[in-house]
């Protein structure tokens, strides 16, 4: 690529250790952020989206150091600033400035409002009162509020006002980059978009890099020139805002896509729902780590039966073979003497037979050795008659457009050649 | 900026220049540095130069208890009068707040006036032992009347024929120093070990806090009576335990809520910014622990004060002051004849104690920032 990023996060990773009694012997590991790269061009909002639990704010606190990272590299303006000792953090912290979530916490009520704006010029060595003093009314007069609220205190003002205060204490120092963590989520809809709008003004007028981190689609669509997909600790899709979001070409991001509720009755459609929670991440899914829950997993060859049935297939396949099914908890449930195999085939909405002879009697048989008791063996039959490389291996980063990537075996010309056209997902070239 | 006539504005200032301005020093510190030196000069002529048993000025001998006693009202005129009047807007802010509290207001202009009856009063009245006179011994306060009232000694007059108020006006003096020095005693060491042991964590924290746990349980009361028996009574010795041993609580309290603030989103603001932990701990944490430790630390002043009061009464008191548990007990024997000896001394004593409780309670209403939604 030939621009000249200002920001470029390389392979980061956050890595948290589970440590077990007294001598913390360490037993797992949270892959918070598990790799994670991307670039923020100057002068360019790039967002990063995902579910809570993904790992984004983590991402955001470890590229910016205030979490250390446990692996990678994030060169800002060319240099590493994993590398930095403590004054050069402390300069790098000047051109890089934060805005959190929560308005009402991240204000220290102790300290009128004047005084927290200017608390980063004093960081920074800025000394005379009577300069720092012009620098905040000056501020807060930029961001819509009025020179006198400098002697206010915190709780004088509304969630909103508060965050305009937090936009005026982030660009105090007159940074080059704005990291800004959730900046509306605590806020009501109808004051989010003045704030998004205010961050956007303050973008374009001053050519700052802002890195916009939300879970919300709709928010990341209004202010964003490129947005990163974030699942799992991993990024599943980058490329340009109408990109990603006029042409999505990862199963997730559609369905994050389907969230955004629309104002037109006639296109609401079902929308692609996700079932189950977000895995936990320290004992992440093998192969595609977003198998678990994609609709759109690719199917045995030869399996002839429906996507949705093959999805609840794959949905009994991974519960039996984790051994977190327990059809005598099924059969209580029903109020039946024992467990049988219709109760589980109901439990998982798969029809009975199944369209597909072949995979009807190996589903029919694994059933009868679930209801008999012998789950693990179940499972073990099912992985091995319905195998599929989304569990398998873990899917490369392809281009599907010049500057449009995304990680996904639909993408796989030798894996799926047409799987993925039924969701708008074409094969591409190998990044 | 000199060179500049247009104000300042944020994308104006410049960084490479101001990374090199080191600042100064303000103002109130030097004053404060200065004020404490001239202390220490007096406190070192007091101690090298005036000969033992001479008064070091006019007929004043300073002890031990009066210097420790001038430290901490010049401690408190510069880090609680001096900081409340130049942030005037929090100042009326929390007045405004504490003033619902009626009777606190009341309580706390008894103790102002207390205070200053304590502090200049043995200026201008004499010594209780200089009023002694057997002729004038049980005369009733003025407003019971009899033969021997007189407005000389308005409230009265005690076995030995002291004036009652000459008493009271001494027992304030050792009442405000016993409350004041060790309540400043407890709360500097608690404060330290608190904080302390919230931001090192750990081994520090654990190996802290669990000897607070010993302490907590450690009779101060028999090692109290150890002392006594060794060394003798003396008021210093009273307070210097009772400050020593008696900051547990505020180690705990201190300790949670630093815990707490570093948690809070302000302090990771703050460190996103580029501070340092110490920053972090100077300007937001101890800040926002401050108003914990100021209730925690009005309401332990009573506490000392009554401690001490106690002690006097059971007669391990110092025999060489005025404590108002000394002249309780000492009128206990003629309560039938003259109820007045007991009882004034007795009133002053639960009234002051009473008043530091509702200036505690209205403090806490009105500065611990949970009651206070944002």
């Amino acid at each position: 690529m030939s621009r000249d990023p200002l920001v470029e996060v390389e392979n980061l990773e956050k890595h948290y250790p589970i440590t077990e009694g007294l001598l913390k012997k360490q037993v797992g590991t949270v892959r918070a952020v598990d790799g994670v790269s991307f670039d923020i061009g100057r002068g360019e909002t790039v967002g990063l989206v995902g579910e809570s639990g993904c790992g984004k704010s983590t991402a955001a606190t470890s590229m910016l150091r205030l979490e250390e990272p446990t692996g990678g590299t994030v060169r800002f303006d060319g240099e590493d600033i994993t590398e930095y000792d403590d004054a050069a953090l402390k300069r790098f912290r000047r051109r890089a400035q934060m805005i959190f979530q929560d308005p009402s916490s991240s204000f220290d009520p102790r300290m009128s409002i004047g005084e927290s704006v200017a608390e980063p010029l004093r960081i920074h060595g800025l000394n005379d009162r009577t300069r720092r003093r012009a620098v905040v009314e000056d501020l807060l007069e930029r961001v819509g509020l009025s020179a006198s609220d400098a002697d206010r205190y915190p709780h004088e003002f509304s969630g909103g006002q508060k965050q305009r205060v937090a936009v005026a204490r982030a660009l105090s120092v007159n940074p080059d980059f704005i990291l800004a963590d959730e900046p509306v989520s605590a806020l009501d809809v109808s004051i989010q978009a003045d704030v998004l709008s205010l961050l956007d003004d303050v973008q374009s007028e001053f050519g700052l890099s802002f890195l916009l981190i939300s879970h919300d689609m709709g928010v990341v669509r209004q202010v964003c020139d490129r947005v990163n997909v974030m699942y799992l600790g991993e990024i599943v899709e980058s490329g340009p805002t109408e990109e990603v979001f006029g042409n999505p070409q990862h199963p997730y991001t559609k369905a994050l896509l389907s969230s955004i509720p629309r104002p037109d009755p006639r296109k609401r459609g079902r929308g692609i729902e996700l079932t189950g929670d977000v895995p936990d991440p320290s004992n992440p899914p093998d192969g595609c780590r977003f198998h678990t829950r994609c609709p759109a997993v690719i199917p045995p060859e030869g399996l002839a039966v429906a996507q949705e049935t093959w999805r609840s297939l794959l949905d009994l396949r991974s519960r039996a073979a984790r051994g977190d099914l327990d059809p005598g908890a099924l059969a209580d449930a029903a109020d039946e003497p024992s467990p049988t195999p219709a109760l589980v085939r109901e439990a998982f909405d798969l029809p009975d037979p199944l369209p597909d002879g072949e995979a009807e009697a190996t589903l029919a048989a694994a059933l009868e050795t679930a209801a008999d008791g012998d789950v693990a063996a179940a499972g073990e039959r099912l992985v091995e008659a319905f195998p599929t490389p989304c569990a398998r291996q873990a899917p490369e980063r392809r281009r599907v457009s010049p500057d449009h990537e995304a990680t996904c075996h639909l993408h796989d010309p030798d894996l799926a050649p047409d799987h993925g056209d039924a969701y708008g997902i074409g094969v591409a070239e190998n990044d | 900026m000199a060179t500049d006539s247009r104000p300042d504005t944020f994308d104006s200032v410049d960084w490479d220049r101001v990374e090199a301005d080191t600042g100064g020093v303000p103002v109130v510190a030097v004053v404060e540095a200065l004020t404490f030196l001239a202390f220490g000069a007096a406190l070192a002529y007091d101690y090298l130069i005036v000969p033992e048993g001479e008064p070091t000025v006019l007929d004043w001998d300073v002890t031990a208890v009066e210097w420790l006693f001038v430290a901490v009202l010049l401690l408190g005129l510069f880090h609680v009068v001096v900081p409340l009047a130049r942030s005037r807007r929090m100042t009326a802010y929390y007045w405004r707040q504490f003033r619902k509290n009626r009777l606190a207001v009341a309580s706390l202009g008894y103790l102002g006036v207390l205070l200053v009856i304590g502090v200049l009063g043995p200026a201008i009245w004499a010594a209780p032992n200089e009023t002694i006179s057997y002729a004038e011994a049980y005369a009733p306060p003025i407003f019971i009347g009899g033969d021997l009232a007189s407005l000389d000694h308005a409230l009265g007059t005690d076995a030995q024929g002291r004036h009652l108020w000459h008493l009271i006006v001494y027992g304030i003096r050792v009442s405000f120093e016993v409350g004041l020095i060790a309540m400043t005693l407890a709360i500097t060491i608690g404060t330290i070990v608190g904080a302390v042991a919230a931001y090192f964590g750990g081994y520090v924290d654990e190996v802290l806090m669990r000897y607070v746990d010993i302490q907590q349980t450690f009779p101060v009361f028999i090692l109290l009576l150890l002392l006594i028996y060794l060394y003798g009574a003396s008021l210093f010795l009273i307070i210097l335990l009772y400050g020593v041993f008696g900051w547990e609580g505020t180690a705990r309290l201190v300790r949670s809520e630093a815990l707490q603030r570093t948690e809070e989103a302000y302090s990771r603001a703050a460190e996103a910014a580029g501070a340092s932990k110490l920053w972090v701990v100077r300007r937001h944490i101890i800040p926002n622990v401050s108003s914990t430790v100021i209730t925690a630390a009005t309401l332990s002043i009573p506490v000392f004060i009554l401690g001490e009061a106690a002690l006097s009464f059971l007669g391990f008191g110092d025999p060489g002051t005025f404590s108002w548990g000394r002249t309780i007990n000492a009128g206990r024997s003629d309560i039938d004849s003259a109820w007045w000896i007991s009882t004034i001394p007795g009133l002053f004593l639960f009234l002051t104690v009473l008043a530091f409780n509702f200036v505690g309670d209205a403090l806490r209403d009105a500065i611990d920032p949970r009651s206070d939604s944002g």
